[in-house]
């Protein structure tokens, strides 16, 4: 918390937070238009219902605002690093069923990719922040992933995009929670920004 | 022998040794190496390379590294620099590696003299690569989705070596490719940019002598962006004439970037730009209404965006845009104006009544027509006429008097405030005072001073000067508060005629006029001169004055050049005014060329050459000379005439001797009594009429006679003594020429003898024989009225006279007079003698006439005569002579055809005292 009280610190963590609640819009903004061109390009029915993927956090929560500013970090952490190793499954897939046919969506998996992990990045610095030890990733990862089916493979795409696009939408209010100012934790003022 | 063939062995050995200098693995290996093997250098650095002999080729062929030499590229390195290591190992050091070039050879000296490439290595000299400075990264959104990061840096000094330069760009915990320049070792541009990032970028070079990276460049992509311009951009106008409302679509997304907005606007063909304020556009929107704009306008609008907090760059202008906004009623009436013309009736106007359009920010729409109404003020019970007209001018017909014009503009949306324009009967009111104009950036500025009274406005008034054509009138109105306005439209070089009139609220005052040019320049050419009137001392020069358009300013003087051939030339300014000059002072019967310079203010010109000479005399010089001249003359001649008369005598004596009177001579006591045959013809014709020269005429006057001297006197004695002892003097004289008239004869012979016998009436000449002084004296022939014959022997003298030129051959005549007192006495007229001196037949002879006048109150004078006037001048001495004689020219005329005849009838006349008989 000490960093935290210096106004470098501060500025740090506005300067975060705000990227991050940007960063969350336009990769939620990107997430849905490769939904729509995953659908398209996978040959799958938008409205098809899926099951939750496991190994991400879901990102409804119940008694979001009580949850506290680590905690939020920590939850967005842990699921963010799950969605890299997802995507990064998914970008390996996509090239070995595509390989080059389709190289819009790869590059547009990619940009997500390199999203998510801009985004982890950032909640590692805000953990920093907060003085609080980040989490080991190996230990916190999902499990791998079992062999699927070519079809299981694009319903858990999709799943994955649609749970990432939700996680957007959490990780920005997230973020504005934390920017906020906070007589408890004593953080700076927080941010006007809305996205 | 044993030796000589060893040599040659080893020497084959040799050239088969280093012919495969580079075959060390091949079948032919070197004789030796070079170390290092083509080493890089920095510039500026020491080098040392090594020569290293192979051992077989020591003992084989008998080099060692003392024979060693290096070379540059085919010139030999200093020794100085060689360093001899081992009998196998020779080095060469290089203090600098700019002096060193490719290939470095190492060569030996093989028995001495003949040199042998052992080894070469090629060298490259560079610089290692410098930090690369400035660098800089702009994000180009390329679409609406992608974006492209291009960075820039300065790659430093050239290397002279293959150098590699890498933009390199990576997260905290991401690494990203390497950006790889093509064609290019300043910039580099990345396809693959992630925003809300904070990003590690910098710059490496890389070459054979090392590495250097750039400071780096730390920052977010999103902050460096210039996104695309607002795209579909359209103007739609509002109910309000003032607003159009402008709508566009943003090509990046809002969750990426908020943006702020920039709007432009210009009336179309204006080029100034007028921007809304950046605080009313600094929220992210798709449209903005622009208030404030001119009704029925058209205008250009252009957008460009940014992120929102000013972070990044603007994007381009997008494209322009126009809309027109709605109409609105004119915001005023009219500028009026009107042109009385008095010309056509009397105690009636013509008015011409002209008004401006609108301009359009006045208009504020399409002018549909003008309202015009003309209220008679001088009588209030007459109505109010109302005229619709669509042009801008209007003419009326109006009795004298003052009048309220009132001017309304309507277009669609509405009429504008009225135009009023008062007319009065007189412009009676005070005018301007002081009126000016000053040429001030290519206008004409037109000041004056306001009368004491309050001025409603002022027109003014301006028209083209030309001498073509009329001057149309353009004119412009000002308020009221103002001194001076700028008229537009004026050209230079032209003149331009400017009134100005002060309107007041119940009249309007005279106007005040000036002259103007905007701009003036000199002449466009010069006056042309020429002489009115020439003296001996002065020349009046005239000219025309320049036309207005030759004019090009105001002409502020003349100025007259003139000179003589040689002479200088002298300069005569004259007032423009004047279109006459006389110069003076100018010398007489001299050429003088004359020309003549008009001036404005910015030059002048000069017009063509004119000459003229001067008289030699001044007026009246000529008469002044030549009347004194011939008085002087005439009274020379007259002063002279009075000597000649006075010295009449003297005169006479020298040119005209005395004839002797033959009355007196011997010869006169005898008469022949046979008139001899004479033939006249051949006398006139040895003396043709005409062949006279010299007419002399010797007047002896009766009363003269006395005044003879004794000594004059004495030839006739003598001659008459002389002619009684000797008939040779008398003989010899040619045919008696007296010009008597028959008249004469006939009043002679009218005393006793009938008119037929007086024509058959011989006249004898009479010779006077008179000696001058001591000279021989002349022979003279008078004519005689004697009837009698000539002597035989003179006769036969006659005969033979033809083209005789000897006085003693020349027939004579004789004429014998009653004696000496009668002859003084009864001389009728004169008697005329001829005396011929041979010449050339037509050439002018002497002619002598002799009269003899008892009266001697004519005086006659010596008159010489022309040929072709010697009749006349003949029958005018004549005439002369017979005044007095009452004696007929034409008898005298008649006088020669009488002579003819003479020899056909000659009878003897009545010898009378001193007469003779025929023998």
């Amino acid at each position: 918390m000490a960093a935290a009280d210096s106004p470098s610190a501060a500025l740090r963590r506005r300067d975060l937070c705000s990227r991050g609640i940007r960063l969350a819009g336009k990769m939620r903004a990107d997430v849905v238009d490769l939904l729509d061109a995953y659908v398209e390009q996978q040959g799958l029915d938008a409205s098809a219902s899926v099951a939750a993927v496991e190994g991400v956090p879901l990102a409804a929560v119940e008694r979001w605002d009580e949850q506290t500013g680590t905690q939020r970090l920590l939850e967005n952490l842990a699921a963010y690093r799950a969605f890299r190793a997802l995507l990064a499954q998914m970008l390996e897939e996509q090239r070995e069923q595509l390989g080059e046919a389709d190289a819009g969506l790869g590059r547009a998996l990619a940009a997500v990719l390199l999203q998510v992990s801009a985004f982890a990045y950032h909640l590692e610095e805000l953990l920093r922040l907060e003085s609080r030890g980040i989490p080991g990733e190996e230990g916190d990862g999902p499990p791998p992933p079992p062999r699927l089916s070519l079809f299981e493979q694009k319903l858990r795409g999709l799943g994955v995009l649609r749970e990432l696009a939700q996680w957007a939408v959490r990780s920005g209010r997230d973020l504005r929670q934390l920017a906020k100012p906070s007589p408890a934790n004593g953080a700076a003022p927080g941010l006007a920004e809305s996205p | 022998m044993f030796s000589r063939w060893n040599w040659v062995a080893c020497g084959f050995y040799l050239v088969l040794s280093i012919c495969s200098p580079d075959a060390s693995g091949g079948l032919v290996q070197s004789c030796g190496h070079i170390i290092p093997e083509s080493p890089v250098l920095a510039l500026g650095s020491n080098f040392t390379a090594l020569c290293i002999l192979n051992e077989s080729c020591l003992d084989f062929g008998n080099i060692y590294a003392s024979q060693i030499i290096w070379k540059i590229k085919n010139r030999l390195v200093p020794k100085e620099q060689y360093r001899e290591i081992n009998r196998t190992v020779s080095s060469v050091t290089f203090n600098d590696t700019s002096s060193l070039a490719t290939p470095l050879t190492c060569n030996i000296l093989a028995d001495g003299q003949i040199e042998q490439n052992i080894y070469g290595i090629t060298v490259t000299v560079g610089l290692a690569p410098e930090k690369p400075k400035n660098l800089s990264c702009i994000v180009h959104q390329v679409s609406k989705l992608t974006y492209v990061m291009t960075c820039t840096w300065n790659p430093g000094r050239h290397t002279f070596l293959d150098t590699q330069f890498r933009l390199k760009y990576r997260w905290p915990e991401e690494v990203f490719p390497d950006c790889i320049p093509k064609d290019v070792n300043n910039s580099c541009t990345v396809t693959d940019i992630q925003f809300f990032v904070n990003t590690v970028i910098w710059v490496e070079a890389t070459n054979a002598l090392g590495k250097a990276e750039s400071d780096p460049l730390v920052v977010d992509p999103i902050d460096i962006v210039k996104p695309l311009a607002p795209q579909n951009v359209s103007v739609s106008s509002e109910v309000l004439s003032t607003v159009l409302k402008l709508s566009w679509e943003n090509s990046i997304l809002d969750p990426v970037m908020k943006l702020k907005f920039n709007i432009r606007y210009r009336i179309v063909g204006d080029t100034n730009w007028m921007e809304i304020p950046s605080e009313d556009t600094a929220s992210p929107r798709t449209s903005f209404s622009v208030q404030g704009l001119r009704p029925y306008t058209e205008y250009v609008f252009s957008i460009r965006c940014m992120k929102e907090d000013g972070v990044g760059y603007w994007s381009d202008w997008s494209e322009e845009e126009s809309g027109i906004t709605t109409e609105d009623q004119p915001s005023k009436g009219p500028p009026i104006w009107r042109i009385i013309d008095t010309s056509h009736l009397p105690a009636f106007w013509t008015v011409h009544l002209i008004w401006k359009a609108l301009k359009p920010s006045e208009a504020n729409g399409v002018i549909l027509q003008y309202e015009v109404a003309v209220r008679d003020k001088s009588s209030l019970s007459s109505p109010v006429k109302k005229y619709n007209v669509t042009g801008t001018n209007h003419t009326l017909e109006l009795r004298e008097g003052t009048y309220e014009v009132t001017l309304i503009a309507r277009n669609s949306a509405g009429a504008s405030p009225p135009s009023v324009l008062l007319i009065p009967a007189s412009n009676s009111k005070a005018p301007v005072k002081n009126l000016r104009t000053i040429p001030k950036h290519d206008k004409l500025w037109v000041g004056w001073t306001a009368p004491n009274s309050y001025v409603l406005k002022y027109v003014i008034e301006w028209c083209l000067v030309s001498s073509s054509s009329d001057c149309i009138i353009e004119w412009q109105i000002a308020h009221g508060d103002v001194q001076g306005i700028y008229l537009k439209g004026i050209k230079p070089f032209k003149c331009y005629l400017i009134t100005v009139y002060p309107l007041y609220a119940d009249g309007q005052g005279s106007g005040q006029s000036v002259k103007a040019y905007l701009k003036q320049d000199r002449p466009s050419k010069g006056p042309t001169v020429q002489t009115k009137k020439v003296g001996k001392a002065e020349a009046v020069l005239t000219w025309n004055h320049l036309t207005v358009e030759e004019q090009n300013g105001f002409i502020r003087n003349y100025t007259i050049l003139y000179k003589t051939i040689d002479g200088n030339e002298t300069v005569v300014t004259v007032d423009p005014s004047k279109t006459e000059y006389t110069l003076s002072s100018l010398t007489s019967d001299t050429l003088y060329t004359v020309r003549m310079m008009a001036s404005t203010d910015n030059g002048s010109r000069t017009g063509p050459d004119f000459t003229f000479t001067t008289q030699k005399f001044g007026k009246g010089e000529i008469e002044a000379i030549v009347v004194p001249v011939c008085l002087a003359f005439l009274l020379i001649v007259l002063l002279g005439v009075l000597f000649c008369f006075n010295k009449r005598d003297l005169i006479k004596k020298h040119i005209w001797p005395i004839v002797p009177d033959p009355s007196k001579s011997n010869i006169a006591q005898w008469s022949p009594q046979v008139p001899a045959k004479h033939n006249f013809n051949s006398k006139d014709q040895m003396y043709p009429e005409g062949s006279f020269t010299d007419v002399s005429v010797v007047e002896i006057e009766a009363d003269d006679k006395k005044s003879f001297s004794e000594q004059d006197l004495k030839p006739f004695d003598l001659l008459k003594k002389e002619k009684s002892t000797s008939e040779g003097h008398s003989s010899g004289i040619g045919g008696s020429s007296c010009m008597s008239s028959p008249r004469q004869s006939v009043s002679d012979s009218d005393e006793g003898e009938t008119t037929q016998n007086t024509s058959s009436t011989v006249q004898y000449s009479t010779v006077v024989l008179n000696g001058y002084r001591d000279q021989t004296p002349v022979q003279v022939f008078s004519r005689s009225e004697s009837t009698q014959p000539l002597l035989d022997s003179e006769e036969r003298s006659e005969d033979h006279a033809g083209g005789a030129d000897s006085t003693a051959q020349r027939q004579q005549y004789f004429r014998q007079n009653g004696g000496q007192d009668e002859t003084n006495t009864d001389r009728p007229c004169f008697e005329r003698a001829k005396q011929i001196t041979h010449a050339h037949e037509g050439d002018l002879v002497g002619f002598v006439q002799l009269q003899i006048s008892g009266q001697s109150s004519q005086p006659l004078g010596l008159v010489g005569m022309e040929k072709n006037t010697q009749e006349a001048a003949v029958s005018n001495v004549l005439q002369t002579c017979t005044e007095g004689q009452t004696v007929r020219p034409e008898t005298v005329e008649e006088n020669p055809l009488s002579v003819d005849e003479m020899p056909k009838s000659y009878l003897p006349q009545t010898v009378r005292q001193g007469g003779y008989m025929p023998q």
